[in-house]
Parts: structure tokens; sequence; C-alpha cells
């Protein structure tokens, strides 16, 4: 019986607002879905999915992809394997989608960001999102997805009975790779998620020796800097003020993004913000495609004009 | 410790307008400038540094064009002992293509490694897969989005991975296995044109992606390439610099942010 | 291929002119003198004192041993860079000149990108009969503050009726703070596929925008039989012959920076006064420390690209101060690095910062 896997995303407790995207992508592939969870209490709208698969397995083996591909094995002898599987685009999505891949030998797509029903085809962003690709899957077997996240999740809609519930037990668990601790990153006095007003600087800022005068202004007009990964890499900023996918989602009030371009995983990371003020040198910028305001202006003037202004 | 790294050349993008040609079928890439993966940067140098502490060799491969042996020369000319090339002459788009022409390649040469790293996506497809689909193929353990390696020992290595929001996990994996790299788990030397011309003195070998099936497992195909959706868009301030300033000074006002 | 000049350390006399005139020495840890007794002992320098070094050639010029403590420091940074330690901003610039032909890895392909402003065509430099090259430059190519530059001077030439063409996308960074850095092989690449270029088109003279360029390609690139000069040599002139025709004022008191790599590197001090003053309405001043004395606004030596630990007052901020102190409203200079050093301290004091051609367009 045809049907799509979804692989939740879940972590420390939490059920990821990610995964209503995979539920959504499923809805645009007209499949009966079977989501995937491990052992313990996860608080989403169970209505959603038309039944839940819950392993016999704390988080920490779930999460780990040697494991998912013997869990999705089992799926398959019992109930049939799925048309597709589908993972959320995250660290561990990722990871245990191209891993399962691999194991099966199942096509896979990753970060698929839309899909045309008419022609059966999946979107997928190419040199960040400057292009995209579509795809098509080869031959009968089931396809392995990674789904971008925010680029689905309107389709996801609650179904009409709730959903059956089966378990799946006598999981093996490897002991080629396993899980040793979480390692949180260093207590710093700013929680940059809390701030009203973030001033975030990125590429454009040039080096490490601009950033004092940067806070200088963040202090004037008591915003809070943050930046983009490229800064944090470099390490000019601490990582706890990294905003984007791989650092923290932000919801301020306004958000002044200077010498920020708009890379995707940066804009998944704010876009969420009331408004949005982007400053670039480059009016090609992407960056402009999200924002609500926008100067093309170089950003070491706009801030030497600013603490002109608010200086004098 | 014996490494492979795998090392891909990659059109520089950030600054350019990617046009479409043969309706939609293909990218123009006549007039872009061609430069090594970033994340590919960071496996190398990764790679190097384990070695240069604990003793062993880093091999760098690449799977490309003729032209990929840039890319090779310049994980030479920072410390890589030697390189291979595997040639292919069209872009194999499906990352399990990709990933099972190196497992034939590596399985026919009998290359010797204890440790798999690559990248954790290349710049220019994005996918992220090949490391995984890889490791799968290898029957090897497989560790992804790795920001750091706190101990190499004998038969198992401990990494941290970079999860979202700033969270990292610490995890045991047994080697050999595959480990994908994220950029950030390191400073990369810079390496410098003479270095690069030094480098061109050691010996990289070539082989035909031909003679390991390549392509032979695609699963997904290209059906064609698309511009992305223009979006609302901005409202753009002009004017004079003070001016817009002043603007910009109004607006954080109406928000409610500054008096 | 490459002129190199090397130093000769072994003849100083440490004597300490070279750290007299070092625009570095006293506020950083810098000490030039010190550096070149260093190397011969061959002895360890740290690290992180080569990179103070902005080449203003001050040390070089007042040296009575004909030293040239400048490739003293050009030699112990090529050191650094072989090994691997470099800032990593300057590391960057590097890698996007390699890449891109720029620092500020900027498309190549947008390089003819200021050309838009225009209200003409310029040609390609093939379809001149004149084979003249006005070379333009990577940041006024690219910054959007230093775009009116070429904008200004192509429209000045343009107006006089003199024939001039461009590279366009195949104009690679003329390789000047690229050789300062000590990236020897990065600077031979440059220097070859520009004269590659100058050969097949047959360039006969090449007029730079920036003192840097003409630095380059006039004493770096051996000789090649081309006329180099800088932009406010030939307009000099052509303002005393009244070809071209101001009738507006510009009636501001207007102080002039003299450019290390113009005027004490290249002894270009009185066409650009020249000009100025032939403006109407320009109420001219000096600074105390102007032509061969003229103070270093720290944009050269690469380190436009990068950043040290300074924690003294900048030059630029002294020199925006002394100009205010003695009355004037604008700054005016012709190089575009000591344009962008200038203004960030000049912004935030209420002076302004001009470029040559930015004055003159105002009363053409």
């Amino acid at each position: 019986m045809s049907y799509a896997l979804i692989v939740a995303e879940v972590r420390r407790g939490i059920f990821e607002e990610r995964n209503l995207d995979s539920i959504g992508i499923c809805a645009q592939l007209g499949k009966e879905t079977a989501m995937l969870l491990p052992e313990g209490q996860y608080s989403f709208n169970e209505k959603m999915v038309d039944s839940i698969v819950k392993v016999k397995a704390g988080e920490e083996v779930f999460l780990n992809p040697l494991n998912m591909a013997a869990i999705i094995g089992k799926i398959a002898e019992t109930r049939g394997k799925p048309d597709f599987i589908v993972f959320t685009h995250s660290s561990s999505g990722t990871e245990a989608a191209a891993y399962t891949a691999g194991i099966f030998g199942f096509p896979v797509i990753t970060d698929v960001s839309g899909y045309d029903k008419e022609r059966g085809v999946f979107r997928k962003s190419y040199y960040s999102d400057k292009l995209f690709g579509e795809f098509k899957t080869i031959g009968e077997s089931a396809a392995v997805l990674t789904v971008r996240s925010g680029s689905f999740k309107e389709f996801a809609a609650e179904k009409s009975a709730a959903p059956n519930e089966v378990s799946v037990e006598d999981v093996p668990v490897s002991d080629s790779r396993t899980f040793v601790e979480y390692v949180e990153e260093e207590k710093t006095d700013i929680d940059i998620t809390k701030a009203d007003f973030l001033l975030s600087v990125g590429r454009g800022v040039g080096n490490k020796d601009e950033i004092p005068a940067y806070e200088e202004l963040a202090g004037i007009m008591k915003a809070v800097i943050s930046g983009s990964r490229p800064v944090i890499d470099k390490m000019w900023l601490p990582k706890a003020r990294q905003v984007g996918t791989s650092g923290k989602t932000v919801k301020p009030k306004v958000y002044l993004a200077m010498g920020i371009s708009g890379a995707f995983q940066h804009i998944a990371g704010m876009k969420d913000a009331d408004c949005i003020i982007a400053i670039n040198k480059d009016a090609e910028a992407p960056i402009f495609q999200y924002a609500h305001y926008g100067i093309v202006a170089d950003m070491h003037k706009v801030r030497d004009a600013l603490k002109g202004i608010l200086k004098g | 410790m014996n490494i492979l790294v795998f090392t891909k050349r990659v059109p520089a993008t950030q600054e350019e307008e990617l046009r479409l040609i043969s309706d939609g079928k293909d990218v123009d890439f006549s007039k872009l400038p061609f430069k090594v993966n970033d994340w590919d940067n960071y496996a190398v140098e990764e790679a190097v540094k384990i070695v240069e502490k604990g003793g062993g060799a880093v091999t760098a491969v690449s799977i490309g064009s003729a032209e990929s042996d840039e890319v090779l020369r310049r994980a030479i000319a920072m410390g890589a002992k030697d390189g291979f090339l595997v040639e292919v002459d069209q872009a194999l788009h499906d990352p399990f293509a990709r990933s099972a022409l190196i497992r034939n390649f590596i399985q026919k040469e009998g290359t010797p490694f204890d440790v798999i790293f690559t990248g954790v996506q290349s710049e220019d497809d994005q996918f992220a897969s090949v490391g995984g689909i890889l490791a799968a193929l290898l029957k090897l353990p497989y560790v992804s989005m790795v920001i750091g390696i706190d101990s190499v020992e004998k038969d198992y290595m401990i990494v941290r991975r970079e999860l979202e929001g700033g969270l990292q996990e610490r995890v045991r994996v047994a080697t050999p296995c595959v480990v994908s790299i994220q950029s950030g788990i390191n400073e990369p030397r810079y390496v410098s044109i003479m270095g690069i011309r030094k480098a061109s003195k050691v010996e990289r070998k070539s082989f035909k992606g031909t003679d390991y099936d390549a392509g032979k497992d695609a699963h997904i195909e290209l059906v064609q390439w698309t511009y992305p959706p223009k979006k609302g868009g901005a409202q753009m301030l002009t004017g004079e610099l003070g001016d817009v300033c002043a603007k910009l000074m109004e607006i954080l006002k109406e928000k409610g942010v500054y008096q | 291929m490459l002129t190199q000049e090397s130093h000769k350390a072994l003849v100083c006399i440490q004597c300490g002119k070279c750290t007299g005139s070092c625009p570095e020495s006293g506020k950083t840890l810098f000490n030039i003198r010190m550096l070149v007794r260093k190397k011969q002992f061959q002895a360890v320098v740290d690290e992180s004192l080569p990179w103070y070094c902005t080449s203003c050639g001050a040390c070089t010029i007042r040296c009575p041993r004909d030293v040239k403590p400048s490739e003293v420091i050009i030699e112990m940074r090529s050191a650094l860079i072989e090994n691997g330690s470099v800032p990593l901003a300057l590391q960057k610039a590097l890698e996007n000149t390699f890449v891109q032909k720029n620092p500020w890895g900027r498309s190549r392909n947008k390089r003819a990108a200021w050309t838009e402003k225009l209200d003409f065509e310029v040609p390609h430099i093939s379809e001149t009969e004149s084979k003249r090259l006005l070379f333009v430059c990577c940041i006024q190519a690219y910054d959007p503050r230093c775009m009116v530059i070429p904008v200004n001077v192509a429209t000045i030439l343009h107006r006089a009726g003199l024939e001039f063409g461009i590279l366009g996308e195949e104009e690679a960074c003329c390789g000047n703070e690229i050789r300062r850095v000590g990236e020897f092989g990065l600077f031979e690449e440059l220097q070859e596929e520009n004269i590659a270029n100058f050969k097949e088109y047959g360039v006969k003279e090449i007029i730079t925008l920036s003192p840097h360029c003409m630095n380059v390609l006039k004493k770096e690139y051996g000789d090649l039989g081309i006329k180099v000069s800088h932009y406010t040599e030939l307009l000099a002139p052509m303002v005393k012959e009244g070809a071209i025709a101001s009738k507006g004022s510009y009636n501001k008191k207007v102080i002039y920076h003299d450019p290390c790599f113009l005027g004490k590197q290249n002894g270009i001090f009185d066409q650009p006064r020249e000009i100025l003053k032939s403006v109407e309405g320009i109420d001219f001043l000096e600074f105390s420390r102007s032509r061969e004395n003229s103070m270093c606004c720290e944009g050269g030596g690469g380190r436009m690209f990068f950043e040290v630990e300074a924690t003294y007052k900048r030059n630029a901020e002294a020199r925006v101060e002394d100009a205010i102190s003695r009355g004037a409203e604008v700054i005016a200079t012709s190089c575009p690095f000591c344009v962008m050093t200038l203004e960030d301290p000049a912004t935030e004091k209420g002076l302004i910062v001009k470029e040559l051609s930015e004055i003159m367009m105002e009363v053409l």
C-alpha cells in the first residue's frame, strides 16, 4: 500500500516545527503519511498524519543514521516499502537521508523547496539560490527527500480521523557510532533571540577592526550586535551572536542587516523579523528580496553617517 | 593515520549573474572563474593538521574535468602527499552516481585509508549527500556536520557535530569511517602561488572515470534549470547619505526601537 | 621577467633616518631600523611586525646608503606568506585576486560596469587609433564611492577630445599592493596577464587613475616601451592651455593632501596643485607636512585589505584634525586609497573629502 514515511526531526523532547514541511510535501505528493518517532512524549497535532510509528528506542539511538537505516529496514519489512522517505533538511535529517539512500540504493534529493505535481519534478536550489535544478527520480524504487524549512508547511492539514499507532521493537543498535553528550555553547550574557533590535554585520564588514565601530553604533542605537556565518567563522564575533540555521533564529522588531548578502541559511534565521532593513553595496544582493527596506550603500559610510547624526 | 580527502573544483558564483543556455538545459560557465569548494578546503586543512600532529599522510582525490588538477595542486601545497584525478567529461549531477564512482574507484584501486573526509556539501549543487551515500556503499560508519575533532585514537575518533541553534553533540565513531567536515572547523592556511607552483612538481595521477563505470548508477536525472521566482522586494531608500540615514532613523522610531 | 629590487641590508649603518621618517614608528611597535638590523643578523622577527608597513617609501627615499628598507619588509612578508602565516583578511584579498583578479573578489565580468554611468561609449583599446589605455584600477571599478573617479576622468578626457580605450573585463589588478605584501608569485601572474594584453593590443600609452597603478606599471613592469602617466599629468597642461573649459566656481577652502605613491615616490606634486589652483573660487590651503613630507594616510602596503593591532590614533584622523585646524572645508587628494582612508574620520568630524576629478566636474 503506497505511503510516505516521515522521519520526524526531534531534539531533546522537542518536535521541530520544520516537520510541518515534511507533512506538507506529502500532501502535495498525495501520499498517506506515517510519522516515525522515538520513545517519549512529543507535542504536535497528531491528526496531521495518517499513522504514527513509535520506535522503542530513545532519541539518541533514533538520531543515529546507522540505526535509522536499520529502523527503516524493519518498517519496510512489516509495512511494505514506502514510496517516499521524508526528512527535514537539517543537520541530523540530511545526514540520515544520505546514509539511508546509500544503504537501500534509493534516489535522494535534498533541500527540496518545490514540487511540480503536473510534471512530477522536484525543485532544488543550486548556487545558493541563484538557480534551481528540476529533478525526476529514475526507476520505481522509493525516493528519499529532505525538505527545506518553510517550503511546504502551508499544505499541512488535519485529517478527518485520528492516526493509528504502531510500534517498532527490537531495533539493532550500532556500536560503530555512539552518542556521547550534548555540548552547549558557552554562556554569554547576551541572548540575541531576546533582543528587540538587532544590528547584524556580514561579510561586507571586511575586517575585525571595523567591528568596534559597529559595537559603538549599536550601543548608541540601543541595538544588540549579531552577525552572519562568515563573521563568526572568522571569529570576529562570538558564536552566540550568529544568526542563521547553524546559529540562532531571531524574530526582533527590527533587523538591521549591514553587509549581509542574504544567503538562504542566514535568511532562514531572521526572515520572520517584523522589519528587515538591509544595507549592501551590491544592488543585486539577494537580501533585498527579503527585506522590507533597502539601502544600496557602503555599510561603513552609513555607520559613520549614523554615528555623526546620533552623536552630534 | 592515512586520510583520503575529496576536493572539488567549483565555479565562483557569489558575485555573478548566472545565465541559462540551451533552453534551460545548461548553465553558461564560459565566463565564470573557478575555485576550490570552500568546505573541501576546510577538510583538506583538517586532514593535514591531523597528520602533522600524529603522523600519516593525506591523499587528495578530485572527481571532475581535467582542470580539477588545480584543486589537487592546492591540496598538495597545503600538505597532502599526493593527488588523484578521476576524470569525468560531464558533470555527474546525481550524488548517488558520484558516490558510486568513488566507491568503484577506491575498491578497484585498493586505495588504503583510515578515514575518508569530504566537505559537508559543495558550493554548486549543495546536495550534502556524497559523504553519507559513500559511507553506506562502503559499509562504513558516517558522521556529518563535523565542527571539531576532539581526539584521534587507534580505532576510533571523538568528534563534535554541529546541530541547530548553536548546540553541538559529541559523538564517538569507529575508524575506518567517513566524515563530512563543516566550514569553520579551522582556519585554512594560505596557499601562495609559489607554493602551488612547487606542488606542480608532485605527480598527480590521472584516471578515467569511464574505467569505473562513471554515471552508471544514476538514480535521479536533471530535467532542466530554472531561475528563482522573484520575490516582492524591498522598498529602497534613495538619495543623499544624510537624507537616507534620517529616513532610516524615522523607521526605527516608528517601529519603537529608538526614541 | 620580474624586475625585483633587492635590498642591501648589509650596508646599513643604523643611522635611524628610516625610523625617523616612518609613519608607523613611535606609535606602534614597528621600528624599521631595528628590522633591518635583524635582517643583517638573520634574527627572528615577531610575525606581526612586518605587516605594519604602509609602503609609503619614505625610508627608502631618505636612506643615505641605498639600503631600500621597504624591500627588506617585502622580503620578510614574502617569507611569512610562503610559511602560511598571513593575516586572515589579507588571505581573503589574495585569494580573491587569484580568482577574480581584484582583491575585493568582485566579479571580473563586471569590471567595466562603471561605463554604464557614462553618456557616451568607451571603446575597447583595440578599437582605438591612439592605443591610449585608461587603466581603471580595482577599487575604482567596483567600489561605489570610488566609481565616480573613472566616470569623471573619462568624461573630462572625452570632452577634451582625447581618445582613449579600456581593457574592460580583461584588465587585471596591477599588482602594486600584491607585490608590497610579498606575494611574488601572484604578482607575476597579474603582471604576465596585463603585459600579454598590452602587447596583444599594441598599447602605446597608459593613463592611470590610481598612483598605485602608475607606480607599478611605470617602474616594476619592466621596459615595455609604453609611456605611463597619472591622469593629473595630462590634465594639468590641458587646463593651462584652456583645453578644458571651466565655467563654474568652487567657493571652498580646499587643502591638498599629497598621496605617497604620487608625490614622494614619483615626484608629481605640481600638476595636482595647478589643476586645483586653476579652479575659480578655491581658497587653496597647504598642510605644513606637504609634498615630500606629506603624512602617509596608511592606506598602502596592503593595509586596505587587513588591519593591524592598533590602539593609536590613526594618521588619517590626525590629518583630518590638522585640516580642520587650518580652516579647511574640503580635503582634496588624487589617490583612491587616500580618499577611502581619509573619508572615514572626515565623515565623523564633518569634513568633506574630494578626489580631484570630483572638484573638476563641479566646475566644468
